[in-house]
């Protein structure tokens, strides 16, 4: 009887020291990425304002006859050359620039309002 | 309705050298007529743009060169879809015919010139030919075209249009600075 409770004793300190338990709920801040959608219609991209955050992603989806881009005013990304019904993603960092506009179509501005925070 | 009918004849006259026949008008012609001329028009803008794209050094007429060859091959491949689901085949007409032929002696015009006044002319032919365009497409065709889907397709057409008429004017400002 001893020795039984004595080999579970030993068999509860191992487990608790192979495997140390963390509350889930511990309080602590968890990031959470999102994922965004601009839909490119009638030579507009919509939302022409979007918010997101550092980690977050951003689906472009073209739904004009006519291709069309979303290219950074700042250089600092591109989603290339996008065809009717094509979409691109963007992941959204630090240095992503928050104005953009359609290469192919100027008259095309949009921007990002980019919280640097990846906590919600 | 006549009298608005024979101004946008007269306008696309103006920017195309077409000598409009009082005999045929744009309102008589049927919708497989009326998708042959937005066929050829569109063929003429990408034919205007290779040529920029051969003779300008001009980075802002090489951009809406480039702009126009993407955006009217992209309605054309719509237009033939169109036509191929609806067992259709465009029809030549009188506008058609002479679309093709006056654009021909515009880009022998054009062919002569070199440096910025090549790219005022080509910047001034292109507003001048979208405005043209537009108004003969809105004002005239889209009312009389009696397919849905055709029409639909004008409708869209229409609005890419409107954005190169002010993509032009902007070109036109860049290079006459």
């Amino acid at each position: 009887m001893k020795r039984r409770f004595l080999l579970r004793r030993a068999a509860a300190a191992i487990a608790a020291a192979a495997f140390p338990l963390v509350p889930v709920w511990s309080g602590a801040a968890i990031a959470k990425r999102r994922e965004h959608r601009v839909e490119i219609g009638d030579f507009e991209f919509s939302p022409a304002a979007l918010e997101v955050s550092v980690g977050d992603t951003i689906i472009w989806v073209n739904h004009d006859i006519t291709p069309h881009t979303a290219t950074a005013t700042d250089g600092s990304w591109d989603t290339g050359e996008l065809a009717n019904g094509a979409e691109a993603r963007i992941a959204v960092t630090a240095n992503t620039g928050s104005d953009y506009f359609c290469a192919f179509h100027p008259v095309m501005k949009a921007l990002l309002a980019i919280s640097k925070s990846a906590t919600h | 309705m006549k009298q608005k009918l024979l101004f946008a004849v007269s306008l696309l006259a103006l920017a195309m050298q077409v000598t409009p026949s009082p005999a045929q008008s744009p309102a008589d012609l049927n919708d497989l007529q009326i998708a042959h001329v937005a066929y050829v028009a569109d063929n003429i803008d990408i034919r205007y743009a290779h040529l920029a794209l051969a003779i300008s050094s001009n980075p802002a007429i090489h951009e809406f060169a480039r702009t126009m060859i993407r955006d009217h091959t992209a309605v054309n491949e719509q237009a033939l879809e169109l036509l191929k689901k609806l067992e259709a085949k465009p029809q030549d007409n009188f506008l058609s015919k002479q679309l093709s032929e006056n654009s021909v002696k515009l880009v022998d015009e054009m062919s002569q010139l070199r440096g910025a006044a090549f790219d005022r002319r080509y910047a001034e032919n292109e507003l001048a030919y979208h405005k043209a365009v537009n108004d003969l497409v809105g004002n005239t065709f889209i009312p009389n075209i009696e397919n849905a889907e055709v029409k639909a397709l004008f409708e869209a057409g229409l609005k890419i249009f409107k954005v190169h008429e002010h993509h032009a004017e902007m070109m036109v400002k860049a290079v006459s600075n």
